[in-house]
């Protein structure tokens, strides 16, 4: 059973159709690549499946329940995390804390324990501290953890946010244009630590303008165009599809 | 920040709450005693304040009235219905955090100007209506000979015993806050503030963390107000004004707001002994609060000793 | 008296729609609540008052040099204390400096003026005159015309003049319009002038129909402008007419019919009803903002 089924979810700002009946599906340790040109509809679409926008029809199953409607944080909690196209990370606090804000909905400890059993509440909030730090280490920010959100890089901050986003274990994690302003060098250790992550067993769906990193991490793409789906098929595939390289065409990022 | 280095804080809690507890044995000048408990006032509520204000980023401009809120209740129980001061504080506490819920319902999703505005016009409400409601709050001339407070039977009479009262309540309220802020609830509502929709999307319920800051924070603020009223013996609409709650959070804010609690302490010391100092151009007082208020924030908008501001 | 009580309504509601006109017009552009509004004026309007006494100058003329002290007042606050928070901070720091401007032109008015009510002169001989059976009071009358006059003109600078498109242009993206090289500086210096010009005219006018002014009716007039103008719709013209109409009449009505002392909390009430149910005004439309 794939872990992500869409049907026919739409979006509709006033007059405007940003996401037109897509219907889509993520298999279990999958890396499902989206792409499109400027204004397709991408990125609305994750804001659907997200909760930030309800959508406007359609349905949306995660692991076999119905989530459409559900608001953002009730969808994180099921196990949907994601990152955004405009950087959104916690700027004027420490890195460490972004994290352990991402982790917030693993962290089991109910408000009435703070008083009454002072000593659990302080162990669960060690443990994931220790869990967290971990995480840091893994993605090379260790060394940086008491530093402010904003004093990092913009290839830092990029990684901080996967980062923040995977301190949730989630189930499904959701990319939107994690390249975007990095030098290839950062695009290279990115696209190691996507694939990584899918050996480990992650699901993920990763939206990108850059062809060469979608190409190489994806297992299957999607190609949007004007809100609808209007290919899907294998990297190799989608390559040598003359259709999609005219929907590209006029577009930099024409390989 | 929060786990590291905990010993050496704890220490100098530890040396500094001694070196309080102190104060009254060195300290005999009734004048200087009376600012004191002025400030551990102001310093209870600058904490429930920096939860709204410098942790969720909720601007309210109504702290006041809740400060008023627990004065009233603690005021009328007292004076008409025979409670000890114990059971007046409790309900008075109560009632601010309960009004608190009731506040912050219905305004869990607007705006954070339109935030900072209903709570304004909440707070000139409750002022306007302790002033007119007179056969309930006495109007103006406000609620007087409030009976003198006992705790087990010990009355707490001169200016010393209420400023162990009154410390008892500031360390109380410190404990409660620094337990809540630093596990995930803290960390919670420095997300509202930061990025309201991050915040979400990382599994927050929003809403319900924002009701929890502000009614805990007012909470704080009812202890205030009912020490307040046994302190003063006397409770008028004019401690409740908007310029009270402005002065709040200028505390709040040439401290410093957020993860550093004793950061707004340090701007309740540092406003109280700046309006005391100009106390000879009273005339004057709401010139110097004002420009207090801009400069501090054209100049240092992370306050004095604190290190976070508002997200840029 | 239902005609009377709706008619001084009209007259209140119109100077109510001077007021708040300049407010939101700041709101438009800066999405700035500008607490210092109310002060302002009622500096101006003190101003007024002092010359018409004082120095027994012409009321139109002393009219005149208050409105361009008031303008002037707004602009300099404008320049001093929120042009350089304007780009970079977060909403609120704004408003909190608002709030201190607006205790600092406070704490001067007071200064100068104490807080008591003062006797503040009818700018015409108050006369009533008998109109189709109600009780009438020039006063009134040409307090209503000077107001509605002062919107008209201001709605015709809005529409046709080409600083009215500019503001336009501004408010609508302030950016942009720097880029096609709008003065940014310039029109918003400007927009809090006219604010501040209004809202003395508005002051003065109200002042001299009931023969009073003080210190409080500063800050109650900043929140008078607030509840109109979010009630019409924040930021639009016409909504600023709507909502002070609104507010004068309903004023006005409970004043009379149900108890002036709960005159104010109720319409505090009314702002804060207006801010969860309908924040967007009955003008105002919303839209999702983009993520
Ligand atoms: N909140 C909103 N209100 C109105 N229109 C919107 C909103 N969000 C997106 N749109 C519109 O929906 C369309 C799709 O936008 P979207 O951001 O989803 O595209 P995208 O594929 O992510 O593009 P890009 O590659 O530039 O990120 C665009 O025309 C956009 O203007
Ligand atoms: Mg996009």
């Amino acid at each position: 059973m794939p872990i992500l089924d869409t049907k026919d979810v739409t979006k509709q700002f006033g007059g405007l159709v940003a996401v037109n009946q897509v219907s889509m599906t993520v298999n279990k340790n999958e890396i499902v690549g989206i792409i499109g040109p400027n204004g397709a509809g991408k990125t609305s679409f994750i804001n659907a499946l997200t909760g930030i926008y309800k959508p406007s029809g359609g349905q949306i199953f995660f692991q076999g329940k119905d989530i459409t409607g559900f608001p953002a944080y009730k969808i994180a909690k099921q196990g949907i995390a994601r990152t955004f196209q405009n950087l959104r990370v916690f700027s004027n606090i420490s890195v460490l804390e972004n994290v352990l804000i991402g982790a917030h909905c693993r962290i089991d400890n109910p408000f009435h324990h703070i008083f009454l059993r002072p000593l659990r509440s302080k162990k669960i909030e060690r443990q994931a501290y220790a869990k967290v730090i971990a995480l840091l280490k893994n993605v090379g920010l260790e060394e940086k953890k008491e530093s402010l959100a904003k004093n990092l890089s913009y290839g830092e901050q990029r990684t901080l946010e996967i980062c923040r986003a995977l301190a949730s274990d989630p189930e499904l994690l959701i990319l939107d244009e994690p390249c975007a302003g990095m030098n290839s060098a950062e695009m290279d250790t990115l696209a190691d630590f996507v694939k990584k992550l899918r050996d480990e067993g992650q699901t993920i769906v990763v939206i990108e303008h850059n062809m060469c990193f979608i190409m190489a991490v994806s297992d299957r793409i999607i190609v949007m165009t004007e809100g609808a789906k209007f290919r899907e098929g294998t990297p190799a595939e989608i390559r040598n599809d003359l259709e999609v390289q005219k929907v590209y065409l006029g577009e930099q990022e024409v390989e | 920040m929060m786990m590291g280095s905990g010993k050496r804080k704890w220490l100098l809690l530890g040396g500094l709450t001694i070196c309080l507890l102190l104060v009254p044995m060195l300290v005999t000048d009734i004048y200087i005693l009376s600012i004191l408990n002025m400030m551990i006032i102001y310093s209870i509520l600058c904490l429930g304040l920096n939860l709204i204000l410098g942790f969720t980023g909720l601007l309210s401009l109504g702290h006041a009235a809740f400060y008023g809120i627990g004065a009233y209740t603690t005021a009328i129980l007292m004076t008409r219905y025979n409670f000890g001061f114990g059971s007046a504080f409790f309900a008075s506490a109560v009632l601010a955090l309960l009004v608190g819920i009731i506040i912050a319902i219905p305004t869990r999703k607007v705006r954070g100007d339109y935030f900072c505005l209903i709570t304004l016009a909440f707070g000139e409400i409750f002022r306007l209506v302790a002033t007119a409601w007179i056969e309930f709050t006495r109007g103006a001339m406000g609620i007087v000979r409030i009976p003198m407070p006992k705790i087990f039977g010990i009355p707490i009479a001169t200016e010393t015993d209420f400023y162990y009262l009154g410390l008892g309540i500031l360390i109380f309220t410190y404990l409660t806050i620094k337990a809540i802020t630093d596990t995930r609830y803290g960390r919670a509502f420095i997300a509202i503030r930061e990025d309201e929709l991050a915040a979400d999307t990382m599994g927050i319920n929003t809403a319900i963390y924002k009701i929890m800051a502000f009614s805990i924070g007012c909470l704080f603020a009812g202890m205030a107000g009912s020490f307040l009223a046994v302190y003063q013996t006397v409770v008028t609409p004019s401690n409740f004004r908007l310029e009270e709650s402005c002065l709040m959070i200028i505390m709040v804010i040439v401290g410093g707001m957020g993860r550093n609690l004793l950061a707004p302490l340090a701007g309740v010391v540092v406003m109280t002994v700046a309006t005391e100092v100009f106390r000879s151009v009273a005339d004057y007082r709401m010139l110097i609060i004002g420009l207090i208020m801009i400069l501090v924030l054209l100049l240092r908008p992370q306050g004095i000793f604190g290190s976070s501001s508002f997200k840029s | 008296m239902l005609g009377e009580v709706i008619l001084v309504g009209v007259m209140v509601g119109a100077v109510y729609a001077l007021v708040t006109v300049g407010y939101s017009m700041v709101y438009g552009i800066l999405k700035l609540m500008n607490f210092a509004h109310g002060d302002v004026y009622i500096f101006g309007t003190l101003v007024c008052l002092t010359l018409l006494t004082k120095y027994n100058l012409h009321p139109v003329l002393a009219i005149l040099i208050a409105a361009i002290v008031g303008g002037g007042l707004a602009s300099l606050v404008e320049l001093l204390v929120y042009r350089r928070l304007r780009a970079e901070q977060h909403r609120l720091i704004s408003m909190i400096t608002a709030l201190g401007a607006a205790y600092v032109i406070q704490n001067i008015t007071e200064l100068n003026w104490g807080n008591q009510v003062m006797f503040f002169p009818s700018i015409v001989k108050s006369k009533f005159i008998n109109f189709w059976g109600l009780q009438i009071s020039v006063t009134h009358i040409i307090t209503l015309f000077v107001a509605v006059l002062c919107i008209a003109v201001l709605i015709l600078f809005m529409r046709y003049s080409r600083y009215g498109k500019a503001i336009d242009c501004v408010s609508q993206d302030m950016d942009a319009a720097s880029l096609m090289g709008i003065p940014i500086n310039r029109i918003v210096s400007s927009v809090y002038f006219m604010g501040g010009l209004l809202g003395v005219i508005g002051g003065v006018l109200y002042s001299s129909s009931y023969n009073a002014v003080s210190l409080g009716m500063g800050f109650r007039g900043t929140l008078v402008a607030f509840t109109a103008a979010v009630i019409g719709g924040i930021g639009s013209l016409g909504g600023a007419l709507l909502g002070g109409m609104i507010l004068g009449l309903s004023e006005n009505l409970i004043g009379v019919y149900i108890s002036s002392s709960y005159r104010d909390p109720l319409m505090y009430s009314l702002l804060i009803i207006m801010l969860l149910v309908k924040p967007t005004g009955i003008l105002g439309s919303s839209d999702q903002a983009k993520v």
